[in-house]
């Protein structure tokens, strides 16, 4: 139920690695030596450890194509529990390490395993492992915000928040919450007395207007091979994402979400666990459930009690018959240079309703282009070449077909 | 100041055994305590001095004594911190739980422990707060959290206090209800267990917990003490995991009423918990009821369901009907593969289908309701990064392995998908795919052998890719040895190995040679060699074609490492079961190989090797080569001084200085001789001078002399702690030595030539230069030699150096007699002080007085000070005793007998009275004792 050790290291694909924040629970660790009894394995001290984890996740030497420590292929790299191969004095394994990584900063703890050490407990049993992964990506929101990267100030004042950021979430080693993410609401005010309990997630109370805001984020992913003999893939999946500022210590909110006509029924719905409960067919919808040919089609229904902070209600994925853009892009070698050719088009069975559409084309490790010629075959269009991205914004409603552009770019010297 | 101790600390925490060994951990603890207590030091920086306490306490505090007083100090420090600095407090309450945790303090209920314990119950009580502001309230909740891990490392501290914190819980609205919820939780099923282990405990029992009005005294609880298990282990363990049946039961019959009112108020409330709370919270009321066959499980349902549409999912027996277990493992793809998930998160799911409850016993299979259909879902593909991959490929080949099972004789078309899925991984390799790509293949490829080795028909189209994939990327050629040998290893009845190798030689000999894939061939021809069931005429054929004579000779090039990896592949070679066959041929190779090679030493090595080919017999070329039993087919090497390495082999182990896991030896403490006054002679003239004055100034003078009298010679003997026969002879100890302050000057480094076991331990002398004669610990370690060759460091125990150590007799010009000391002594006791009224600077006189039986001060004086002595042992009335310390240091002391003894001490450095008063207490009392 604990975890025994925490390590934030930082490394550019396994170089310059550092280790910038370690916590050690002795207590935890104390736990750990009556438990383990003979077979305890001692954590060593930080260098060796990140020495260890950058083997154990393939990126010590990144030089050598073949490390045996690093390459074996019995190693078993399938399960979310890495293990360090201690050596020396004291030598063993430890196990199970977490690590979820992002960017250049990966976190990582080492969890308690509160069983036998052998057989090996399975994952599942171990309380502290699923602990473990939600602390770890709780403290992975707070440092790098929700998806983007702070800059190194940023980082590091985060990272010097972090002990009394533990002393709140983990303290002594077992992790009652993950860390706020952002402020904290400004409008809270502390609970007054009373019989109703103010749940642990709720920071205070809102007190003025009443507002909910809802904000829904959809994705496709596709990948089009532009070849008849094989078959595109794309899936959909999306979010969606509540602020609510309503007065009461426990204030009951339904949510109902409705399909467009002859939009695709949501599956694999996750909600977050203020939801006070669920109508068993949306929790059945599920993408992996062929068999059912009746799948439900809403209204969702979501009853919660929202806390202060935005929350994501619910998660869920999609079939949908089609894209809604189908593009393809070439690159050839024309003498001296490079012609890519993008085109990007709106499928004909979906509406046009697009504000405004972009599209990237990174082209990672190349400097600026040398010549950006744009030939757009519909639409307006307005290219940008800094940063090796060509973000495209075209108003697809003044055509129904979409566009075509071409692109010129010298190879480098 | 602050921003050095911010630097310390965390050079401290970055290697606590550097950073200890340029010190001590006593002095970094009273350190650490002094700035804790000093009210000019911000509560910022006291915060950061609290973390080693946090985190190494057990470096810091090595014993229980030092444990307590180490808390009563901290506990000092929390009472006179103001209420406002509540941050502070909070980590000054983790710090003293840290360190009376792990130093037993709260196993062996210690004073201390005891005082914190009242304390802390004392603070989480103090709802005094209710209207006040929040700083308070996180202090309440930090002393639950303390009491929590109180009562989780001393299972059943708090079990007379169930009634007292499930109050507290019930009565709380802030959200600080969630650390109560925890702190009760945790009682109750530690409780719980207690009961389970008392034979005659019942339902009464129960209730009587429950209710608070138990017949044992809150004293009686003090010597009950935890639980003392023969397994201590057994209660800290989860109840979750074991095999249904073992779990202890507490027999209670159907009504349970109390418990069961405890358990739905708690369940209740679980919706106001943080979801990691809530988690832990039915964890642990899982494993009460468990415990309580009287409860049943359904307790649970209304809060799973809820659950359950969450990504938060636990796991509980006998609660769930087929279609529940189906709804749930059907839940569990759906998280395997959810886009908005982590991958981490993804493989944990995966994990859980691997061991779903119903596999509990079997270990990794999978549950029965996983359809090949449902699975499919979880389908690899080459988008995957490599854990995911590799985690469904493995997934999905328990899959389609039932499905081949069942259906004999059918084509599996899971089968083909997964072979389609490497081949697709292999075909990026091919492609010139990155690292990652290729280790992830490799894997993918064991893997799938591991599961499918028996089927024919893709062990031979592995086989071939395989080859061809060789022969355009010759530098996988590590990979491919390795994955050879795991699958030798692992598969070994499949012979898939060794059919891959005879392959692989074959395509290697086939192939038209590329000069730069060269050494890769030799590495994997020198692989292939060490079977003994392949036959080897095409590899010695192949090494004969690439020393011929050409314009582009290997020979003449003479390049060292091909060199190497030839003699390599001929060393295998030599030792080869059918070397009769190959005799001639490998042969001709060497005497090539050692008349035109382009290298020296590649020339010497072929003329050895040729040499033992053709005058030695079979067997006696088998034990120079050194070559351990075969095992398994393949031939395993075995290391020794006298075998004849190719290449690196085993070089490594040679090269490296190992550790040993503890200490081997010590140094033992050999009492010191100093050379014996020789009674003065009566004929001989006494140069000495009579006259005070003129004896301490012919004494001073030698002074002049740099470095005179200025060392102190210790005497130890180097004994062996350990009886591992590894280490009973060791040759070229060499120890070196490191200071823990800066009292001494820097020892050099000394040598024993050797240290065998059974012989008389060796005499170490220590010459230590003091700059002041203080007690000092020495870091020691060694490196040595073994009988074997290998190279070994070791750390030897401290090495404590005592006050009287430090003594040496008086200096005192050769030539005087015992008439001029006596000068010197009086001198330079008028000098010091002693006698008159004004002290100059850093003298200083003192008195010890002590109760000794009769006799016992001429015995002290014989054993303790008869080097020292300055009046003739006749002397009874008043016994002089001199010390000298070097550099330049003196105590002096009169010792008067009487009832009690006196000893009038005179010192000419005031530092020194504190460790003399010790020295001089601690000689005392052992007189007293006997």
């Amino acid at each position: 139920m604990a975890v025994r050790a925490l390590w934030i290291i930082s490394h550019e694909k396994g170089d310059n690695a550092s280790v910038r924040f370690t916590r050690r629970f002795a207590t935890v660790e104390h736990r750990a030596k009556g438990l383990a009894g003979s077979s305890y394995v001692a954590v060593p001290e930080d260098a060796s450890v990140l020495q260890l984890l950058l083997t154990e996740m393939g990126l010590s030497d990144s030089d050598k194509s073949y490390v045996a420590l690093r390459d074996d292929c019995l190693h078993r790299q399938r399960s979310p529990a890495l293990e360090l191969h201690v050596d020396g004095p004291g030598k063993g394994i430890l196990w199970p390490v977490l690590a979820i990584s992002h960017g250049p900063l990966t976190l990582v703890c080492l969890s308690l395993v509160d069983a036998p050490a052998e057989p090996r407990p399975p994952l599942a049993s171990l309380l502290s492992v699923s602990q473990g992964l939600t602390l770890l990506a709780g403290l992975q929101t707070f440092l790098l915000g929700s998806g983007g990267k702070p800059d190194n100030e940023v980082l590091a004042s985060r990272l010097a928040a972090l002990p009394s950021v533990l002393l709140q979430v983990c303290p002594l080693g077992t992790p009652l919450d993950v860390p706020l993410s952002g402020p904290p609401a400004t409008s809270a005010v502390p609970t007054p007395a009373g019989n109703q309990k103010q749940p642990a997630w709720k920071t205070g109370l809102h007190r003025g207007r009443a507002a909910v805001n809802v904000a829904l984020k959809e994705t496709v992913r596709s990948m089009q091979y532009g070849d008849r003999s094989r078959q595109d893939l794309w899936d959909v999946y999306g979010t969606v994402t509540c602020k609510c500022d309503v007065e009461g210590i426990l204030p009951n909110v339904t949510m109902t979400l409705t399909l467009p006509p002859n939009g695709s029924p949501l599956q694999d719905i996750l909600v977050h666990p203020c939801v006070s409960s669920l109508d068993s067919c949306i929790l059945s919808a599920s993408s992996v459930d062929h068999c059912d040919g009746s799948a439900f089609s809403g209204p969702y229904k979501f009853p919660f009690s929202p806390p202060l902070e935005p929350f994501r209600l619910c998660s869920y994925t999609s079939q949908v018959p089609v894209p809604p853009i189908l593009g393809s892009y070439q690159l050839r070698e024309e003498e001296n240079q490079l012609r890519v050719s993008v085109n990007l088009k709106l499928h004909e069975s979906v509406k046009n309703s697009f504000e405004y559409c972009e599209a990237h084309l990174p082209f990672f490790n190349r400097d600026q282009m040398g010549v950006v010629d744009v030939k757009v075959s519909s639409g307006q269009t307005d290219v940008s070449k800094e940063k090796n991205l060509l973000p495209e914004n075209f108003n697809p409603k003044s055509t129904s077909y979409g566009i075509r552009l071409e692109l010129l770019r010298f190879p480098l010297g | 100041m602050a921003a050095n101790w911010a630097e310390r600390i965390s050079t401290f925490s970055r290697s606590p055994s550097a950073f200890l060994s340029r010190t001590t951990a006593e002095g970094f603890l009273a350190e650490l305590l002094r700035e804790l207590r000093d009210d000019r030091a911000s509560y910022s920086v006291k915060v950061l001095l609290l973390s080693p306490l946090c985190e190494h306490p057990t470096l810091l505090c090595p014993s229980d004594s030092v444990g307590d007083e180490t808390a009563l100090e901290l506990m000092s420090v929390l009472d006179q911190c103001p209420p406002k600095s509540a941050q502070f407090r909070c980590h000054l309450l983790l710090a003293l739980t840290t360190v009376l945790i792990c130093t037993d303090c709260v196993s062996v209920r210690s004073r201390a422990s005891q005082d914190f314990l009242d304390l802390l119950l004392r603070l989480a009580q103090d709802t005094g707060d209710l209207q006040g502001d929040g700083a308070l309230r996180s202090l309440r909740a930090t002393a639950c959290d303390c009491l929590r891990e109180l009562e989780a490392c001393s299972p059943g501290l708090l079990s007379q206090r169930l009634e007292l914190l499930g109050g507290l819980r019930q009565r709380e609205t802030t959200r600080l209800h969630q650390a109560y919820a925890g702190l009760h939780t945790l009682v109750l099923r530690n409780a719980v267990y207690r009961l389970t282990q008392d034979a005659g405990a019942g339902a009464e029992h129960l209730k009587a917990l429950l209710g608070g009005n138990t017949s044992v005294a809150w004293e009686a609880e003090l010597d009950s003490g935890p639980l003392c298990d023969k397994d201590p282990s057994a209660i800290l363990s989860s109840l979750i995991l074991g095999p249904m049946g073992t779990v202890p039961t507490l027999q209670t019959g159907p009504d349970c009423k109390e418990l069961r009112s405890v358990l739905s108020s708690l369940l209740e409330e679980s919706y106001l918990l943080t979801p990691l709370c809530q988690a832990a919270l039915l964890h642990r009321l899982t494993e009460v009821v468990a415990m309580v066959p009287g409860v049943p499980p359904a307790v649970f349902r209304a809060q799973l369901l809820r659950l359950l549409g969450t990504s938060e999912c636990a796991f509980t027996d006998s609660l769930f009907s087929a279609e529940d277990e189906a709804f749930v493992l059907q839940r569990l793809v759906v998280l395997s593969q959810h886009p908005l998930l982590s991958a981490p998160d993804k493989l944990f799911y995966m994990d859980c289908l691997l061991h779903f409850p119903e596999n509990r016993p079997i270990g990794e299979t999978l549950p029965v309701l996983l359809t090949p259909r449902l699975a499919s879902a979880l389908a690899p593909t080459v988008f995957n990064d490599g854990a995911t991959a590799l985690a469904r490929l493995n997934l999905l080949s328990l899959v389609y392995l039932e499905e081949a099972e069942d259906g004999e004789g059918e084509e599996s078309k899971g089968l083909a998908f997964l072979y389609e899925h490497l081949a697709s991984l292999l075909r990026v390799v091919a492609n010139g795919g990155g690292r990652e790509i290729v280790v992830a293949f490799f894997r993918a490829a064991f893997l799938f052998l591991l599961h499918f080795s028996h089927v024919e028909r893709y062990r031979r189209r592995l086989t071939e890719e395989l080859c061809t994939l060789y022969l355009r990327h010759a530098h996988l050629a590590p990979h491919v040895v390795n994955l050879a040998d795991r699958a030798q290893d692992k598969l070994a009845e499949s012979g898939w190995a060794v059919a891959f190798l005879r392959a692989l030689q074959g395509a290697v000999i086939d192939a038209p040679l590329v000069s730069r894939d060269l050494r890769w061939h030799l590495k994997a021809l020198a692989r292939v060699a060490e079977e003994g069931e392949i036959r080897q005429e095409g590899t010695v054929g192949f090494l004969s074609g690439v020393i011929a004579p050409s314009p582009s000779s290997l020979c003449a090039a003479g390049d060292w490492r091909l060199g190497n990896g030839v003699l390599g592949v001929c060393r295998r070679l030599l030792v080869h079961p059918s070397l009769d066959a190959l005799l001639l041929p490998l042969a001709d190779v060497l005497l090539h190989l050692a008349r035109h090679y382009g290298d020296a030493d590649i020339r010497d090595h072929a003329r050895l090797y040729y040499a033992l080919l053709t005058t030695l017999s079979r067997e006696k070329l088998a034990g120079v080569l050194a070559q351990g039993s075969a095992e398994g087919g393949r031939q395993v090497a075995k290391r020794s001084l006298s075998c004849i390495m190719a290449e690196s082999e085993g070089l490594a182990s040679t090269l490296t200085v190992h550790r040993t896991e503890g200490a081997i030896f010590e140094l033992i403490e050999a009492r010191s001789e100093f050379p014996r006054e020789e009674a003065s002679d009566p004929r001989q003239i006494e140069a000495s001078p009579t006259e005070a004055g003129a004896a301490l100034e012919e004494y001073r003078a030698q002074f002049l002399v740099p470095g005179f009298a200025s060392e102190i010679t210790l005497t130890y003997r180097l004994t062996h702690v350990v009886s591992d026969p590894r280490f009973d002879r060791l040759f070229s100890v060499r120890l070196h030595f490191g200071l823990t302050d800066d009292h001494y000057e820097e020892l050099g480094d000394v040598s024993v030539p050797c240290l065998m076991r059974g012989r008389p331990p060796p005499e170490v002398r220590l010459r230590l230069k003091p700059r002041r004669p203080f007690p000092t610990t020495l870091h020691a370690s060694a490196i040595f030699t073994t009988q074997d060759g290998l190279t070994w460091l070791t750390v030897l125990p401290h090495v404590r150096v005592a006050f009287r150590q430090a003594f040496a007799p008086l200096p005192a010009p050769p030539a005087w007699g015992s008439g001029g000391r006596r000068s010197l002594f009086e001198a330079l006791w008028e000098e010091m002080g002693a006698g008159s009224e004004e002290e100059p600077a850093d003298c200083a006189a003192s008195l010890f007085c002590c109760r000794l039986p009769d006799g016992a001060l001429a015995a002290l004086v014989e054993e303790h000070f008869a080097p020292f002595l300055i009046s003739e042992p006749s002397e009874v009335e008043e016994v002089k005793v001199l010390f000298f310390l070097p550099p330049r240091s003196h105590v002096l002391l009169k010792i008067r007998p009487g009832d009690p003894v006196h000893f009038d001490v005179a010192a000419d450095n005031w530092q020194l009275l504190r460790h003399l008063n010790a020295y001089l207490l601690t000689i005392t009392s052992s007189q007293e004792d006997t």
